[in-house]
C-alpha cells in the first residue's frame, strides 16, 4: 500500500477537523446526564408517543412532557384522561421520551425558544438547575392567587423545587428510604425483626448474623444514599444547602457516620456499592437472597410483591442518641416560562398535585409515594398489599428534611465530579474516612470558591 | 482566442473551461458540512469565550473558561486518564495488529475466515461490546473465574482484580475493551500494507542471507512505515477522543479514575449545562491533538519511508 506524504497530510488535517466536530455534543447520548431523580422508577424504556384523543371542543392544548416506560405512560395517560373529563376545555398531549434522551431533548426545545414546541408542563430534576437558566415559570403568584396549600407537602420537600426562595415546581413524589428485610432469612437466623427501637448496633449485629461469606451480605445500600447515616448522626455534607460556604464532611459526626457504613463493608457485612452495581442492583440481590436487608425507596415494592418475597419494611435504625432523618427530594412538575397557556397550565398543575387529582391516581397505581401528606394518609396509599408496615414509610417521610443534596445550580457538578468520586474511594475500601474526608473537603471548598460561594 | 499564461492551479480560482455541474453535485454534502461542522466548530470557539448556558449567550468572559479549566482538578484527572489511554492503547494496538497481520500474511489456509473473525469487533456496536465486557470483567465474571483457575492450577499467588470497582484497574478494563474493538482495524490496514511489500525485496534479502527477524526488521517494517505512521496518528486521535467505552462500561468511575476528556466535555455540556466550559475543553483537546499530530508529522521524516521520494 503506497501512501504519499501529501495525501497523508490532507487526511490528517481532515481527521483533526472531524476530531473537533466529534467533540461537539453527541447527537444521541446513551445515558442520563444528571443524577437519577430519587423516587422516579429507574426503568428506561422505549419511547412511546401517546396522544390523547379528546373531542375537538377543547379550547387550549397543553403539552405535557415526561419520561417513562410504556407502562408508566399508560398511567400518565389515565391521569390525563381523568383531568380532561373534569376539564373538557383543556386538552392534554403527552410528550414522552425515554429517560436517556429526555434531558437533552427538552433542553433543545427550551433552547429553541419556540413557544409552539416548548412543553407547558414538564417532569424535571433537578429543578434549581433549570430555574437558574430562566426556562421555568416562577409559581409564587399562581400559588398566592389560588390559595394552593403548600403545607400539605412533607417537611423540606418543597425546598428541592425552590430557587432563590421562590417555588418553581411541585415534587410529584418523595423518596422515602426504608429498611427492607427478608423475613425468611431473619427467621432462619432466629433473629427478631427490625423495629423503631433498633440502633446502629442492632443493625450491625443483625448484618453480621445474616452474612454468609461468598454467598450473602447482611445489608446492601447504594453509596449515594450515605447522607442518611450522616444526618442521623448530626453530620452534614455542607453547612448550607442553598448558599454553601463550607464542606462539613470532615466534622467528627460526619466522619463517624461515614466510618460506620465503611466498616460494615470492610468487615464484609455490607455489599460495596460498586459490587452492588455489578450484581444488578439492590432489587436483584434482594430477590436472589444475596442480601438480607436493603435500604431503598418505595419504588421496589411492586417488584418484591411480584416476586412474592416474604418481606416487610421498617424505619432505618439510627445511632444511639441520633435522630430519624430522610432526604427530602423528588422529581417535580414544572411550568415552562415559555408556555403560551399559563393559566390552563396552572389549572392542570394544581390538579395534578392534589389528593383529589393526579396524586391519588399515581398513588393508587402503586407508582409513587405521594408528595402530599393527605394522599399518603388516604386509602390510595393505605391498602392491604405488602408491605404490612406502611406506618414505617410514613414515619420516615415525616422525618424528611434538607441535607441530602444541594439546592444551588452547581450541585449536580459538585456531587457528580467531586463528592461522588471522593466517596467512591471510601466505599471501595481504597481510602480511610478519617484521612480521605478532610482531603475531599478541601476539594469541595475549592469548588465552592471557584463558583463564588457563599454568594 | 488567447489563453492567459498558464495560471496556477487553484481549487478556488474559477476557470472558464471548468465544469460547474460538479460543484452542484457536491453542494448537498458541502452544505451539510458547512452547517454541521464548520458552523458548529466556529460557534464552539465563540462560545468558549462567553458565559453560555441553556438559553444561550449571557456575557463575554474572555479567557475565564480556559483559566478555570487550568484550575479544575477533575479536568486534569481526565487529561491524565486520556494520556494513559494514549500510551497504552496505541502501542498495544499497533503491536497486536501487526502481529495478527503477519500471522495472516503467511498464506495459511482459511485466512479469510480468521480475517473475518478478527475484524468482527470493528463492526460490532461498541455499546453492545461494552455491556458484554462489563459482564466478562465483573467480580464473578468469566475472566476472573479463569484467573482463579489459573491461580489454583499454577499455585501462583494471583488474586482476580476488581476490574470495574477499583481505581487501579478500571482504566485497564477500558483498555481491554478498546483493544478488542479496534485491533481488527489495525490488522486489516497492516495486512493490505504487507501485501504491497514487493516480493523481490524480501527475496533479495533472503538471498543475501537475512533471517526471518532481519527481513522483518530491515525490509518489511521500513516498507510499511508509512502505514504505521498513518495508523499511529489515526489511533492516537481515536484514543484522545475515547468516549463511549468508558462512558458505557465504567461511567468514568470509580472516583473519576477512568473519566476521559471527551466524557468530561459531555458531562459539562449535558449534566452541568455548561456549554461554555464544554466548548473550552473541546478546543483544549483540539490543541492537544493538533500539536501531537504536528509533532508526529515532523518526527516522521526520521523514520517513515515514502516510495515516491
Amino acid at each position: 500500500m503506497k501512501i504519499h506524504r501529501r495525501s497523508v497530510l490532507v487526511l490528517l488535517t481532515l481527521i483533526a477537523l472531524l476530531a473537533l466536530s466529534a467533540c461537539a455534543p453527541p447527537a444521541t447520548p446513551v445515558a442520563p446526564p444528571a443524577a437519577e431523580p430519587p423516587a422516579a422508577t429507574d426503568q428506561p424504556a422505549t419511547t412511546d408517543q401517546t396522544t390523547a384523543e379528546q373531542p375537538a371542543a377543547a379550547a387550549v392544548t397543553l403539552t405535557w412532557a415526561l419520561w417513562g416506560s410504556p407502562e408508566e405512560v399508560v398511567s400518565h395517560q389515565r391521569v390525563a384522561d381523568a383531568f380532561m373529563a373534569e376539564h373538557p376545555e383543556i386538552k392534554i398531549e403527552i410528550w414522552n421520551q425515554p429517560w436517556d434522551d429526555y434531558f437533552t431533548k427538552i433542553q433543545a426545545l427550551w433552547a429553541s425558544g419556540d413557544t409552539a414546541l416548548i412543553p407547558d408542563i414538564a417532569f424535571l430534576w433537578p429543578t434549581p438547575r433549570y430555574a437558574a437558566e430562566g426556562v421555568l415559570e416562577n409559581l409564587d403568584s399562581f400559588i398566592e392567587q389560588s390559595g394552593y396549600n403548600l403545607d400539605d407537602y412533607w417537611p423540606g420537600l418543597l425546598e428541592s423545587a425552590k430557587y432563590q426562595g421562590s417555588v418553581y415546581g411541585f415534587p410529584r413524589d418523595i423518596e422515602v428510604n426504608v429498611l427492607y428485610y427478608n423475613k425468611d432469612l431473619f427467621d432462619a437466623a432466629g433473629l427478631a425483626y427490625p423495629d423503631e427501637t433498633w440502633t446502629w448496633d442492632e443493625l450491625t449485629a443483625a448484618a453480621e448474623a445474616l452474612t454468609v461469606p461468598g454467598e450473602r451480605y447482611g445489608l446492601a445500600m447504594e453509596g449515594g444514599k450515605f447522607s442518611k447515616w450522616l444526618n442521623q448522626n448530626g453530620g452534614a455534607i455542607l453547612d448550607d444547602y442553598v448558599n454553601p460556604s463550607k464542606c462539613m464532611l470532615a466534622e467528627p459526626a460526619s466522619v463517624e457516620a461515614v466510618a460506620f457504613f465503611a466498616d460494615l463493608m470492610n468487615k464484609g457485612y455490607a455489599m460495596r456499592p460498586a459490587d452492588l452495581g455489578q450484581a444488578g442492583g439492590d432489587q436483584a440481590v434482594f430477590i436472589a437472597d444475596q442480601a438480607a436487608m436493603i435500604i431503598q425507596n418505595t419504588s421496589r415494592v411492586s417488584g418484591f410483591n411480584q416476586a412474592g418475597k416474604a418481606y416487610d419494611v421498617a424505619v432505618v435504625p439510627i445511632p444511639e442518641g441520633g435522630q430519624r432523618w430522610n432526604a427530602a427530594g423528588g422529581a417535580a412538575w414544572v411550568m415552562s416560562a415559555g408556555s403560551d397557556a399559563k393559566d390552563a397550565a396552572w389549572t392542570f398543575l394544581s390538579w395534578l398535585q392534589s389528593t383529589e387529582g393526579g396524586e391519588q391516581v399515581y398513588t393508587a397505581a402503586g407508582e409513587i409515594f405521594p408528595a402530599l401528606q393527605s394522599t399518603a394518609n388516604s386509602p390510595a396509599f393505605m391498602t392491604d398489599q405488602a408491605p404490612a408496615n406502611k406506618q414505617a414509610i410514613i414515619d420516615e417521610a415525616a422525618a424528611s428534611g434538607v441535607g441530602g443534596f444541594g439546592y444551588f445550580p452547581e450541585w449536580g457538578e459538585l456531587d457528580g465530579s467531586v463528592i461522588g468520586p471522593g466517596m467512591d474511594l471510601i466505599w471501595s475500601g481504597e481510602a480511610d474516612p478519617a484521612t480521605a474526608l478532610p482531603a475531599l473537603c478541601e476539594q469541595v471548598d475549592a469548588f465552592l470558591a471557584s463558583y463564588g460561594y457563599p454568594k | 482566442m488567447s489563453l492567459p499564461p498558464a495560471p496556477r492551479r487553484s481549487l478556488f480560482r474559477w476557470r472558464p473551461d471548468q465544469q460547474w455541474e460538479g460543484y452542484l453535485f457536491l453542494l448537498p454534502s458541502l452544505l451539510g458540512f458547512a452547517v454541521f461542522v464548520i458552523l458548529a466548530v466556529t460557534m464552539s470557539l465563540g462560545i468558549s469565550f462567553t458565559s453560555w448556558g441553556l438559553t444561550g449567550f449571557r456575557a463575554f468572559v474572555g479567557l475565564d473558561n480556559y483559566r478555570a479549566l487550568l484550575r479544575d482538578p477533575v479536568f486534569w484527572q481526565a487529561v491524565r486518564n486520556t494520556a494513559f489511554y494514549l500510551v497504552t492503547i496505541v502501542p498495544m494496538q499497533l503491536a497486536l495488529g501487526l502481529a495478527m497481520a503477519l500471522a495472516l500474511n503467511q498464506g495459511l489456509r482459511a485466512t479469510g475466515v480468521y480475517r473475518l473473525i478478527y475484524f468482527m469487533p470493528v463492526v460490532t456496536t461498541v455499546v453492545a461490546g461494552a455491556i458484554v465486557f462489563r459482564l466478562l470483567l465483573s467480580n464473578n465474571g468469566l475472566i476472573n473465574v479463569w484467573i482463579q483457575h489459573f491461580a489454583q492450577f499454577t499455585g501462583l499467588p494471583v488474586t482476580p482484580p476488581n476490574w470495574l470497582g477499583s481505581t487501579r484497574y478500571a482504566r485497564w478494563a477500558v483498555v481491554i475493551l478498546t483493544l478488542w474493538k479496534n485491533t481488527g482495524f489495525t490488522m486489516v490496514i497492516y495486512l493490505a500494507a504487507l501485501q504491497g511489500v514487493p516480493r523481490e525485496l524480501t527475496d533479495a534479502a533472503r538471498v543475501d542471507g537475512a533471517g526471518g527477524w532481519q527481513r522483518l526488521r530491515h525490509v518489511t517494517l521500513p516498507m510499511i512505515s508509512s502505514t504505521t505512521f498513518f495508523l499511529f496518528v489515526y489511533q492516537a486521535i481515536g484514543a484522545f477522543q475515547l468516549f463511549t467505552e468508558p462512558f458505557v462500561m465504567t461511567r468514568g468511575g470509580p472516583a473519576n479514575s477512568s473519566l476521559s476528556v471527551v466524557q468530561y466535555i459531555y458531562l459539562a455540556a449535558f449534566r452541568d449545562i455548561r456549554m461554555d466550559k464544554a466548548a473550552a475543553m473541546a478546543w483544549f483537546l483540539f490543541i492537544f491533538i493538533f500539536a501531537f499530530t504536528l509533532i508526529q508529522n515532523r518526527l516522521q521524516r526520521r523514520w517513515v519511508y515514502y516510495e515516491t521520494e
